[in-house]
């Protein structure tokens, strides 16, 4: 059943995959033209996202910078961001989309247990991710070795293992919203609303007393807090991110073994 | 598997979608080796009492057991062989490798098997399945119910989209499954479909079950149209009286009547002559089902 899922899952994979890695290799690539004339393109930064904006940016600070750089270009939002809705699009083929074309029927029929399911097509995520991880995170090595970026390679391996973190709790959120009621549209607008809501609580909202605490709840304040590319594996970040996905996960397997489906 | 224990054993099942019926109250048995009709318009419930054997949806209330096993029970379903109503086959992949998925996680099949199911349906598996018609797309619903040889077999609908070549197959196939004492539920909504391989025909109707019924019985009970024909004009009276005959009339060397019942009495009066040809419709059962349906509702 595994396989399967991963046969099933294939095509969105290599295809975010493909994607995220074409944007990593062309915007870490870039840091070297950066780094070559730091100031216009520091002051050219700050001048194209005032305030607010650049707060939404994570505050653009360092720049200039091998790992400043990669922080705000690349781990900041927009790898991170892409990576979450790769994980939506193939954790709603797990359940949500074979509902809605009538295939679950079939397969829920086959003596294979409920639980067993969610689980298999939970591991067929994990491994769907990971490798999409693995691919993108050697692209992104590999052109920050090539243009001597000066990023170690166990920062780099940090920062990545938190988009996986952050993709796959995405991920098992649509996972779980499929398997409880079968329907993409709810798994997507859930995953799409707690993933931007969530970003811009812990960028601009950090600001705003009345939501501040709100940061407790977006999965992003364990993503960005640690500053894995500075300092590190922010060990404990992660542990919640991982945690909450398999409290998620649980969700997902005992809802799904109650309901009824295809109706 | 004990010979004694039925099927299917149904109490009180009942089914509601929120607040609309499903199906209500349904107490039924299936018994080892029977072929069961299970017959009605659509959205009578038919698919919903299928989805509670396969525990796809679950009961509102009631008890059901298949194979002796509570229907939750995983297991149970690597011994019983489905086709869904609406069966949904999608995607590049070849009708071929989804077959053999399907195999693999049931614990196995001969590809021999699957090649003989598909040489007798005329279903070509290397079509990717989103390309199939809506005709081969059962034929393939059909290879993987029965692949498995499954002691119980579920069909849904099983002949809607087959064209009348394979509705004769298919039909042979479950006569052979029957013949090896295995069971099968088919639903359709024309009794003709099933009736010439059921044992007994189950008629629901607005989420209950109206009638249940023994074909041959009920084929006993059909009014069937009777011509004789003899090698000289025979009189009025050695036939008029005779019980279960009606609508009798006689011109000359022949006699039309309408047959309630047993042919007994008018075979026995006929005997007295020399018959020279004789014509017997098959009784029409559809007749009967509508009657059932005029009393139900």
């Amino acid at each position: 059943m595994i396989v399967r899922t991963l046969r099933e899952y294939r095509r969105a994979l290599v295809g975010w995959a493909v994607g995220i890695s074409a944007f990593l290799a062309m915007y870490v690539g870039v840091y070297a033209s950066i780094r070559e004339s730091p100031e216009t393109y520091s002051q050219a930064a700050v001048a194209k996202y005032p305030g607010a904006l650049r707060d939404l940016m994570g505050g653009l600070e360092d720049f200039t910078t091998g790992t400043g750089y990669l922080q705000s270009v690349v781990y900041q939002l927009f790898v991170p961001m892409m990576f979450v809705f790769a994980a939506l699009t193939v954790a709603n083929r797990a359940i949500a989309q074979p509902e809605e074309a009538g295939t679950l029927e079939l397969t829920v029929t086959l003596p294979v247990d409920r639980r067993r399911l969610v689980l298999d097509r939970f591991a067929g995520l994990v491994l769907g991710l990971l490798a999409a991880a693995a691919v993108t995170f050697l692209v992104t090595y590999g052109v920050a070795q090539t243009i001597e970026m000066g990023v170690p390679f166990d920062r780099l391996l940090a920062a990545h293992t938190g988009v996986l973190l952050l993709a796959l709790f995405f991920g098992t959120v649509a996972l779980a919203v499929g398997a409880a009621v079968g329907r993409r549209a709810p798994a997507s607008a859930v995953v799409g609303g707690w993933a931007v809501a969530g970003y811009v609580v812990v960028t601009i909202g950090r600001n705003v007393d009345a939501i501040a605490w709100l940061k407790w709840v977006s999965p992003w304040h364990y993503y960005l807090e640690g500053k894995p590319l500075s300092t590190g594996w922010p060990w404990g970040d992660y542990l919640v991110l991982a945690a909450a996905t398999a409290v998620l996960l649980l969700t997902a397997v005992l809802s799904f073994d109650r309901r009824d489906v295809g109706v | 598997m004990s010979a004694m224990t039925a099927v299917v054993q149904a109490e009180g099942l009942t089914k509601y979608y929120g607040r609309r019926r499903g199906l209500e109250d349904l107490t039924l048995e299936i018994q080892p080796g029977e072929v069961f009709g299970y017959l009605g318009p659509n959205g009578a419930g038919k698919t919903t009492t299928i989805r509670l054997l396969l525990d796809v949806i679950r009961p509102t209330r009631g008890l059901v057991r298949v194979l002796g096993e509570d229907t939750r029970t995983p297991a149970v379903r690597n011994r019983i062989g489905y086709l869904p109503g609406e069966l949904a086959l999608e995607g590049r992949e070849k009708a071929r490798e989804y077959l053999e998925f399907l195999a693999k996680v049931r614990g196995g099949v001969p590809a021999a098997r699957i090649d003989g199911l598909a040489e007798r349906l005329d279903a070509d598996l290397g079509v990717p399945m989103r390309k199939l018609s809506k005709g081969n797309k059962q034929k393939i619903g059909l290879i993987q119910a029965f692949m498995h040889e499954p002691e119980f077999l579920i069909l849904d609908e099983p002949t809607s989209g087959l064209d009348p070549l394979v509705q004769q197959e298919f039909l042979a196939m479950v006569r052979e499954v029957r013949a090896s004492g295995r069971t099968v539920l088919m639903s359709s909504h024309v009794l003709a479909e099933v009736e010439h391989v059921s044992d007994r025909v189950g008629i629901v109707r607005g989420g209950r079950l109206v009638a249940v019924e023994n074909v041959a019985a009920l084929r006993e009970k059909a009014v069937r149209r009777v011509e004789l024909h003899f090698d000289a004009p025979v009189p009025r009276e050695a036939f008029e009286g005779l019980p279960g005959v009606r609508d009798l009339r006689i011109e000359g060397a022949s006699l039309r009547c309408t047959i309630d019942g047993r042919p007994d009495a008018l075979v026995k009066a006929a005997a007295k002559f020399t018959v020279v040809h004789m014509v017997s419709a098959e009784p029409d059962l559809e007749e009967i089902f509508l009657t059932y349906y005029s009393e139900a509702s």
